[in-house]
């Protein structure tokens, strides 16, 4: 991208302060740079924003990981059509999730935790319906842990762009969460979402 | 369950490795309330100078929603008769579209389109990542001169305009002294003017169970610690000062039932008018009795469901067989305001309604399916809570001032006796008059009534 382009990029995101999320000034800290009263200066990360991005990029790259493999593995053509979803959502999150974290110098792992790897690790011992029933169950749980970071971030996070991003995930996961509770319902007999 | 459905579950479960926790949790502040990094000074400095910009954009918010302008109804004043109960529908509909019409679509069809009006959906607290209570002006200013107490928050104001709002003071009926109608004498409960106002009309055990009701005990945003929203050090809050009167001035919080912050929705101070009658207490906490809600209302800081930071400001511990019984007696001697035109079933007396209240009444038995969750017998309630599905009609997650908009899930069934006292309505105080209560009704139910079929219930709810 240009000069020009990301300008004018930074303008329409300071542009909309319609957005911008209002917090407790009481939990910030007390060297915090501030660009009115109560609003943070820009690219300014509380400990919220620097946690809540790492968990989002390492549940983001078990996402992809894990998607990846159902992908290809996986017996119903459902569960494949989901994962390659999740493949291309969560991508496209987690590319844009570097960029704000680049921007204020947090670091990313390169890696997912380590229950998710144990997951990927148990994943890649199923096989046929039992590997479709267990990837879409722990895509049950892992948009569960997600929906409830990200509206953590919504409520407790500082920057503003990093936020932001949060609550645009938002309905998506909710929307991946209700696909996968419909898909454990096909596979399993389970109860569907409730809608 | 088929063999197959069996046997894969049976795979699935040692898959998932059933029962050991091996991941982290999430973080703290997920379900704990997070202790004050910046000084009290200065959070307090920034919170003011803040002020304007919350308050803005709340009202931003609510223009968008809803038409605020005020439009009394004629000759119909609320039961005190010191306020005009506000006519018409407020929520405002989306571009081009109408009530019919949307009234005439499927839910799925609705909510693909983004068409459910804004103003059904919950409605955010005026400042969601502090949340906390919020008193209106008229309860401050009354609770400064007869109290000098302070319930004014230095970084947050009441949101709704007043005549959106019950009348103050509101009236007070006693079901054990029915004859004598509204015994307040207009004025507003408190700690100073009580004894004189309720002695001789209540019995001891009432009078000490009101003395509690009206004594002020720290609590979330009025304490005397640094976690505080008011600017000095706070004698606290009372129970009457939401529940004016024992009816409600619409003073607001967020839910303690719901974690993460973001998520809590607001909720508007509920009448306690008729507790006698009610079995279940609280919009989602279900809680079974009026003493249930007292004792604990108090010792989590009165609705944040937080024991935790609630000790560390002080909490009082009404002990159960003394003063919560006492407190209990009390608000189970508060009667509704009344309706003359209702018989002891709770049905119109034909000779005393309007052609137009009863065919209301017949739409409210039937075609509208009102009564079968308020049902008429049983003080217009079945101590049930439903689930009304809003979210068929939008897709949740999205932020709304820093709330995220997320399914109710069930809800009380509120009484609607006296209703025309108590706006704003529904459990976060979304809807603005009764006539938007029938918009919301009609689509939530499918049950497509005409305007004249509208008309003539909203009518009848102004009778009860
Ligand atoms: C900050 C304002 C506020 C204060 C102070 C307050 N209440 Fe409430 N009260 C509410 C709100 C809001 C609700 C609705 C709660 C819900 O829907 O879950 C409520 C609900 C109730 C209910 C249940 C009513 C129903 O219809 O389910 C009772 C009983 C009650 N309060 C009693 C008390 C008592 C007793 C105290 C003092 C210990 C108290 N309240 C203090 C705002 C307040
Ligand atoms: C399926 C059960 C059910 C039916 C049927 C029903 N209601 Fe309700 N009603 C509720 C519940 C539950 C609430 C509380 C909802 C909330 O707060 O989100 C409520 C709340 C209300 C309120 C607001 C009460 C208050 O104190 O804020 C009004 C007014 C109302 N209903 C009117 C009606 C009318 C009119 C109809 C018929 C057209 C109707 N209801 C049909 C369950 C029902």
């Amino acid at each position: 991208m240009t000069r020009i382009a990301a300008f004018l990029l930074g303008a329409a995101l300071t542009a909309a302060p319609a957005l911008a999320q209002i917090g407790n000034p009481a939990g910030m800290a007390p060297d915090t740079r501030l660009d009115e009263p109560g609003k943070p200066a820009p690219h300014q990360t509380n400990t919220q924003d620097r946690l809540f991005a790492q968990l989002a990029a390492a549940g983001g790259l078990a996402e992809v990981q894990l998607g990846e493999m159902a992908r290809d593995k996986a017996e119903a053509e459902s569960v494949r059509d989901f994962a390659a979803m999740m493949v291309e959502d969560h991508g496209a999150a987690n590319a844009r999730l570097a960029e704000l974290a680049e921007a204020v110098r947090i670091p990313l792992p390169q890696e997912p935790a380590p229950d998710q790897q144990a997951l990927r690790e148990r994943l890649e011992a199923a096989e046929r319906t039992a590997f479709d029933l267990a990837y879409v169950r722990a895509q049950v749980v892992e948009h569960q842990k997600t929906a409830q970071l990200l509206a953590w971030e919504v409520g407790q996070g500082q920057d503003g762009e990093i936020q932001r991003f949060a609550a645009e995930q938002l309905p998506v996961v909710l929307g991946h969460l209700e696909q996968a509770q419909r898909l454990n319902a096909e596979l399993s007999g389970a109860g569907g979402p409730a809608r | 369950m088929s063999a197959r459905h069996a046997f894969v579950l049976l795979c699935a479960a040692s898959l998932a490795g059933i029962g050991a926790a091996r991941a982290d949790p999430l973080p703290p502040d997920t379900t704990y309330r997070p202790l004050p990094t910046m000084p009290l000074s200065r959070a307090r400095a920034l919170d003011e100078a803040q002020k304007p910009q919350v308050m803005e954009r709340q009202r931003a918010l609510l223009e968008r929603r809803y038409d605020l302008s005020d439009q009394p109804r004629q000759g119909m004043m609320m039961s005190g008769g010191t306020k005009p109960v506000q006519d018409g529908v407020r929520v405002k509909l989306p571009e081009g579209s109408s009530w019919d019409a949307l009234a005439g679509m499927a839910p799925a069809e609705i909510r693909e389109q983004g068409l459910l009006p804004q103003g059904f959906l919950p409605l955010p607290h005026v400042k969601q990542a502090t949340g906390g209570q919020v008193f209106p002006e008229l309860q401050i200013d009354a609770i400064a001169q007869q109290e000098q107490r302070d319930l004014r928050r230095f970084d947050v104001e009441a949101d709704l305009p007043v005549h959106l709002t019950p009348e103050f003071p509101p009236p007070i009926f006693l079901t054990t002294q029915p004859q004598l109608g509204d015994v307040s004498r207009g004025e507003l409960l408190t700690i100073r003017n009580y004894y004189e106002i309720m002695n001789g009309l209540i019995t001891p055990v009432q009078m000490e169970g009101l003395r509690l009701l009206l004594t002020p005990f720290p609590q979330e945003e009025f304490n005397q610690t640094e976690d505080r929203k008011v600017a000095q050090p706070s004698l606290g809050v009372a129970c009457l000062d939401c529940h004016s009167n024992f009816h409600s001035n619409a003073a607001f919080h967020l839910t303690p039932d719901v974690r993460p912050q973001a998520n809590r929705f607001r909720l508007d101070t509920t009448s306690l008018r008729g507790m006698f009658n009610q079995q279940i207490h609280g919009s989602k906490r279900s809680l079974r009795s009026i003493e249930d809600f007292t004792e604990f209302e108090q010792r989590t800081a009165y609705f944040n469901g937080d024991h935790v930071s609630a000790t560390r400001k002080g909490v009082n511990l009404p002990d159960r067989p003394n003063q919560v019984a006492m407190m209990a007696q009390m608000q189970n001697i508060i009667d509704f305001p009344p309706a003359p035109k209702l018989d002891p079933f709770g049905r119109l007396d034909p000779a005393l309604a309007s052609e137009s209240e009863l065919a209301g009444e017949q739409v409210f038995l039937g075609k509208g399916r009102c009564a079968e969750c308020h049902r008429p017998e049983t003080a217009f309630m079945d101590n049930q809570m439903h689930d009304l599905k809003l979210e068929r009609f939008y897709k949740p997650g999205q932020v709304a001032n820093d709330m995220v908009t997320l399914p109710d899930g069930p809800i009380k069934t509120f009484t609607l006796r006296g209703i025309k006292d108590s706006p704003p309505y529904l459990h976060d105080g979304r809807l603005l008059t009764l006539a938007d209560t029938v918009e919301y009704f009609n689509l939530v139910l499918s049950t497509r009534l005409t305007q004249d079929e509208k008309d003539d219930l909203l009518a009848y709810l102004l009778t009860l």
